[in-house]
């Protein structure tokens, strides 16, 4: 298997295993973007620690958005306070968000780790660039600070 | 009687969302809820009529896990 495979392989891998810890039966666009912060390859996650990033900064990003999305309904996951369940079984499988962001990120010949993030930031709707607003992140900046290292890395 | 306020945003970009968060909402109030049941020697007739769906359906989608975490089941 090529690096790029290998890569795009282990961040799926931890993308899964943050849906599953997230109760969630799809890997969503969020999950892949936390499991870049833990994955392999040094240019996305470089990027993102750059911004402020890291996996404990994206969980809490995720969770403002969260409690925002939930509070422009009236509603609060805090008034419901039901015991923890166990965790689903079921092996989360590719969702919508996250079929997008593959497919948006990896529209060249020569593919590299950072054009998953990429793909992750070119979203203009959904819980990423949510997450990211709330977090004072600047979307189309990060996107070009991850062009900059992907190219930047190539060189190398 | 008069009916109920929702306090939904008027910035369509926060109603989507919150449509998002509510399911994921429901979804972890759902699993809470039936697991809490269970353990409190509910049966999956009186969960699923409860939710308003089938036996099948409320067993097809919590009785792995349940059965993973050690809850004893009753059948009805």
């Amino acid at each position: 298997m090529s690096a790029f495979g290998s890569y795009l392989r282990t961040v799926m891998d931890l993308g899964r295993d943050e849906a599953r810890q997230d109760g969630s039966d799809t890997i969503e666009a969020q999950h892949l973007l936390l499991a870049i912060t833990a994955g392999p390859d040094e240019v996305p996650r470089q990027v993102l620690a750059a911004a402020g990033l890291d996996h404990q900064a994206v969980m809490d990003a995720l969770d403002r958005e969260f409690e925002h999305s939930l509070a422009a309904a009236g509603a609060s996951a805090a008034a419901f306070n039901l015991p923890r369940s166990s965790t689903s079984l079921k092996r989360p499988h590719l969702g919508a968000s996250a079929r997008l962001a593959v497919e948006r990120g990896f529209t060249g010949q020569d593919p590299q780790p950072a054009d998953l993030l990429l793909g992750i930031l070119r979203a203009q709707a959904g819980t990423v660039p949510r997450a990211l607003d709330l977090a004072g992140v600047d979307q189309d900046d990060l996107a070009q600070r991850t062009l900059l290292a992907r190219a930047a890395a190539q060189d190398r | 009687m008069p009916g109920v306020e929702v306090p939904v945003s008027p910035d369509p970009a926060d109603a989507l969302a919150s449509v998002v968060a509510l399911r994921r909402l429901a979804d972890r109030i759902e699993d809470a809820a039936v697991e809490q049941a269970m353990r409190a020697g509910w049966n999956w007739p009186q969960v699923a009529e409860a939710l308003g769906v089938t036996r099948q359906a409320v067993h097809k989608k919590h009785a792995k896990r349940l059965i993973a975490a050690g809850v004893a089941l009753r059948r009805r």
